[in-house]
């Protein structure tokens, strides 16, 4: 190493820091033009979509004089950042209105353009563009392009598989649940999430024979998919599959099992059910939650709360003790605390 | 004229509903934020006020509370995207709400209500 | 004595030596920086495209999502506390509850806080502890409906760490965000961080962090950043860079390999059962935050259960830098002292394999380069002046080799600046940009060396025992603007 070295090095570096210098200038100058062009799009648009819906008889909105304006604010074929804001525009448009409305910018979105721009992004190898291109056919309700998406089902890439799984139920509605509880790969909360609420929107009458039918799935996604289904639906007749799995093997599905529950209020018979396995439930946190369920959808059950206070269980007296004080017990309390400090005084004096 | 308020951040909903508002031979007044409210709004009576209750700054609950305060109106519609049941339960425990509608939203429902005024 | 030390440094091969170990402690160092630059810009992109499928708008409206607790501890923040609570409350998000911890408070904090929000005194006999901490006298819920998310612990004095631990105990929600009741908090942080949780389907997410902004001299209306500005003074301008760069080329990075050690105590998202099962935060260390990102990451190693920590490059939380040389020194100081503490206590990590990449990789880093560094500056520095003292330093090759080293640094900090503003848009105007790029070709003279001689305070405390707790930060706050 000498100093001609040095001083080329340095001279590279300097060159590398001069490019930086100016992609900062492009990255500013070309965000400032964007911003603007982005909401010049997105005003026309909202004016266009909301003139569509509630168009004025004496000045009617023709499709024609549509596709001009959006035209005049750069959503041409060549420029496809502005057709992919459009299309986003599109998607967030429909996803917010349902009802008769809803066909009517379902029947505008096969008008305008951009014309199955969709379907050519699921044959692309890069992902982004794939899951992107599914999800934009779902959410505009592309339905002959099905088969195509079912088959990414169980993709590598987890967006491309979850894009997929969404436009199965909004394509199959219950009827997807005949594959969606049996995947291959595991599923995440938000897969869960986004299947219900998909399913909730599009087919909010439930057919119960698909439910049943999953039951049988032994992937543990599975279990808590359904479980949330039952919860969104508020089935009350199918609370007996959450029931089941208060006392699963697996954490998750036993936290899914206390969530969903808490939404229903059941019988009796099903409320003496819960308190025969609370003590089964090996987790002190979730057994803390179970009896809190148990507090607030049932009369105060002495001999349950007493059973309780002296039992085993150390993490949860303060709970228990808790309950039966607000309640009229507070004597009880009192008493089993006295016995407790006595026992220590026992042990103390031996 | 009867008159109605529309607040609602995103531009797309505020559009549709004022278009809404329009046909059904109302005046209207549609804004993004409250900050866009004049002290004429606050002294017209709306009929409606037709509002979003996430905006920069302020909690929902202490919005909907504020808008109650501040503007004089008969009915106070909630349109929004935070439509979750426990929100829904808590905007009602403030009182005096008209109406909660949740996104996705059929705007026919919300048509048929300011008809029926 | 004198002697022998004229001896050493006049010598040929110790000179030699010398060079060798700081030039290839300079080259790893760039090594890791450069290795940094590349993952955190691929962690970027990829963070970007995620968030395309998982928009804000979807998890606001999302029913199933965790519920989630923010805990502010306050100590002696009268002045503010009303504007703070309020922004705090303002965050966005459906499932949410505010657990402000008074911390012992000797001003008026919470005669303010129930005034103004009506709050009413609840039983406190009953609350299940599984955290010991000072103890909790009273806890406080509004009256008004509109205030139905926020809860007030009041608390005998612990320190932070005693009150975030208080406010665990207290919440019932699924994940706990640890923050500062006066950190100002973008009002859809929340829907972000919870991000990871619904989308990691193999891992379990320990932690997960945001970038934290510096918002000296920004003005501030209704809690919220109003109008983010530049700071007009010169170290809390360069602490913007320096966030800049550690939060989108360092946390970022290190993301990316699941090799954070680190989620800042200022804004940490965790899940509650974790946390309680490692007993929250240690309150004998002023390291807390970095302690029990350690501690969370050991606990999954014995448990063999996969794991993440996850970091988001978007700023979600503003806070005030210290606005002069003082204050920053104090808190280096304290900063160099919990990472001391905090190696200290997990010194069991070091190379041991059986915490596979933490043992091996990270927590050498850690001690080589993240503790390691000032000493060897300081170091550095005392060689350059001994051999220069000898005359034994070539000074144009010096030079160079300086302007070298410089340069490099200056590259690094515009490569952070850079990403940034492509990235997001908080600073935006041409003039923001030259500033900040200003401050960073700066910070070498006029700000680091400040920064090296507060860490080496931190050591030499800690090696001659001298007690030291967390030292007064004092704020000047925030502009607050009533239009």
């Amino acid at each position: 190493m000498n100093e001609t070295n040095v001083s080329y090095f340095i001279g590279f570096v300097l060159s590398i820091l001069v490019i930086y210098w100016i992609s900062i200038a492009v990255s500013v100058i070309y965000r400032k033009i964007r911003v603007k062009q982005i909401s010049r799009i997105e005003h026309t648009f909202a004016d266009v979509v909301s003139r569509y819906l509630y168009n004025d008889p004496l000045n009617p909105l023709s499709i024609s004089e549509i596709n001009e304006t959006l035209k005049s604010v750069g959503i041409r074929p060549h420029n496809k950042n502005n057709i992919q804001y459009l299309i986003s525009l599109m998607i967030r448009t429909q996803r917010t209105i349902l009802g008769g409305n809803y066909i009517k910018i379902k029947k505008l979105y096969t008008q305008i353009p951009p014309y199955n721009a969709s379907f050519s992004k699921i044959s692309s190898w890069n992902w982004y563009r794939r899951a992107r291109g599914i999800r934009e056919i779902y959410e505009m309700n592309q339905s002959q392009y099905l088969d195509e998406v079912v088959k990414f089902r169980n993709h590598r890439n987890i967006f491309v598989r979850r894009e997929a799984q969404i436009a199965m139920v909004v394509f199959l509605g219950w009827e997807s649940l005949r594959f969606l509880p049996y995947l291959k790969r595991n599923m995440t909360l938000w897969q869960q999430i986004k299947i219900v609420e998909k399913l909730y929107d599009h087919y909010p009458k439930p057919e119960l024979k698909f439910l049943h039918r999953a039951y049988k799935t032994d992937k543990l996604f599975g279990k808590k998919l359904l479980m949330r289904i039952i919860r969104k639906f508020q089935l009350h007749s199918e609370t007996d599959f959450i029931l089941e799995h208060l006392i699963h093997e697996d954490y998750e599905v036993r936290e899914t099992a206390i969530y969903c529950l808490q939404t229903f209020a059941v019988s009796s018979e099903r409320m003496n059910f819960i308190k025969q396995i609370y003590e089964k439930v090996t987790d002190s946190s979730q057994q803390a939650q179970l009896l809190n369920y148990i507090f607030e959808n049932s009369d105060i059950d002495l001999d349950f709360y007493l059973q309780q206070l002296y039992g085993p269980n150390e993490e949860l007296k303060l709970n228990v003790a808790e309950i039966l004080w607000n309640n009229g017990y507070k004597e009880k309390v009192q008493e089993f605390y006295y016995q407790q400090y006595s026992k220590k005084e026992e042990l103390n004096a031996q | 004229m009867r008159k109605v308020l529309v607040i609602q951040e995103d531009i797309i909903i505020l559009k549709i509903l004022e278009r809404l508002v329009i046909t059904n031979e109302f005046e209207c007044k549609a804004i993004r934020s409250l900050n866009a409210l004049t002290i004429e709004d606050q002294q017209t009576n709306f009929d409606f006020i037709i509002t979003d209750i996430l905006f920069e700054g302020i909690a929902p609950l202490e919005f909907v509370a504020q808008v109650q305060e501040i503007i004089p109106h008969k009915n106070l519609l909630v349109v929004t995207n935070m439509g979750q049941d426990k929100i829904k339960m808590e905007i009602f425990a403030l009182r005096g709400i008209t109406g909660f509608y949740a996104v996705p939203i059929d705007l026919d429902e919300i048509e048929y209500i300011i008809q029926a005024y | 004595m004198l002697n022998d030390l004229a001896k050493f440094f006049s010598s040929e091969y110790v000179f030699i030596a010398a060079n060798y170990v700081f030039f290839a402690y300079g080259i790893i160092l760039m090594s890791f920086y450069l290795t940094g630059v590349i993952l955190a810009s691929r962690a970027i992109k990829r963070n970007k495209k995620k968030a395309r499928f998982l928009q804000v708008n979807d998890i606001v409206s999302a029913t199933d999502i965790p519920s989630v607790s923010v805990i502010a501890p306050a100590y002696n923040e009268g002045l503010t506390i009303i504007e703070n609570v309020k922004s705090l409350l303002s965050i966005q998000y459906p499932y949410y509850e505010l657990i402000l911890v008074n911390d012992g408070s000797k001003d008026d904090s919470l005669e303010k806080l129930i005034k103004e929000f009506k709050l009413e005194r609840k039983d406190a006999t009953f609350i299940t502890q599984p955290i010991p901490t000072a103890t909790v006298n009273h806890i406080y819920k509004s009256t008004l409906s509109k205030f139905t998310h926020l809860t007030v612990l009041d608390k005998n004095n612990g320190g932070r760490a005693d009150a975030l631990n208080a406010g665990i105990n207290f919440a019932t929600s699924e994940l706990v965000v640890c923050t500062d009741a006066d950190c100002i908090i973008e009002q859809d942080a929340l829907l972000k961080m919870v991000r990871p949780y619904l989308e990691e389907y193999n891992k379990e997410i320990i932690a997960c962090g945001g970038g934290i902004g510096i918002a000296n001299d920004s003005v501030v209306r209704n809690g919220v950043l109003q109008e983010l500005r530049l700071p007009t003074n010169l170290v809390p301008m360069v602490q913007v860079v320096e966030y800049i760069r550690a939060f989108l080329l360092g946390r970022m990075a290190w993301s990316e390999i699941n090799g954070l050690m680190l989620v800042s105590g200022a804004f940490g998202m965790y899940p509650r059962k974790r946390v309680v099962e490692v007993n929250g935060f240690d309150a004998k260390t002023v390291g807390e935050d970095l302690e029990l990102c350690i501690r969370l990451r050991r606990l999954m190693e014995e448990k063999k259960i996969p794991y993440k920590v996850v970091y988001l490059p978007e700023t979600l939380c503003w806070t005030e830098g210290p606005p002069d040389y003082n204050i920053l020194i104090k808190q280096r100081d304290r900063w160099a002292r919990g990472l001391w503490e905090t190696l200290k206590i997990h010194k069991k990590l070091f190379l041991n394999p059986k915490y596979r990449y933490m043992g091996i990789l990270y927590y050498p880093y850690w001690l080589f380069f993240e503790f390691g560094a000032p000493i060897i500056e300081f170091f550095g520095l005392i060689c350059i002046i001994a051999f220069a003292f000898f005359g034994m330093i070539n000074w144009s090759m010096a030079i160079l080799l300086f302007t070298a080293a410089y340069i490099v640094g200056c590259v690094f900090s515009t490569a952070a600046i850079f990403m940034y503003v492509k990235n997001f848009n908080h600073y935006d105007k041409p003039k923001q940009i030259i500033e900040l790029l200003l401050a960073a070709y700066l910070e070498p003279f006029l700000y680091h060396p400040i920064l090296v001689y507060g860490q080496m305070k931190g050591y030499y405390k800690k090696i001659f025992g001298i007690k030291s707790g967390w030292g007064t930060m004092t704020r000047k706050g925030f502009k607050v603007s009533d239009t």
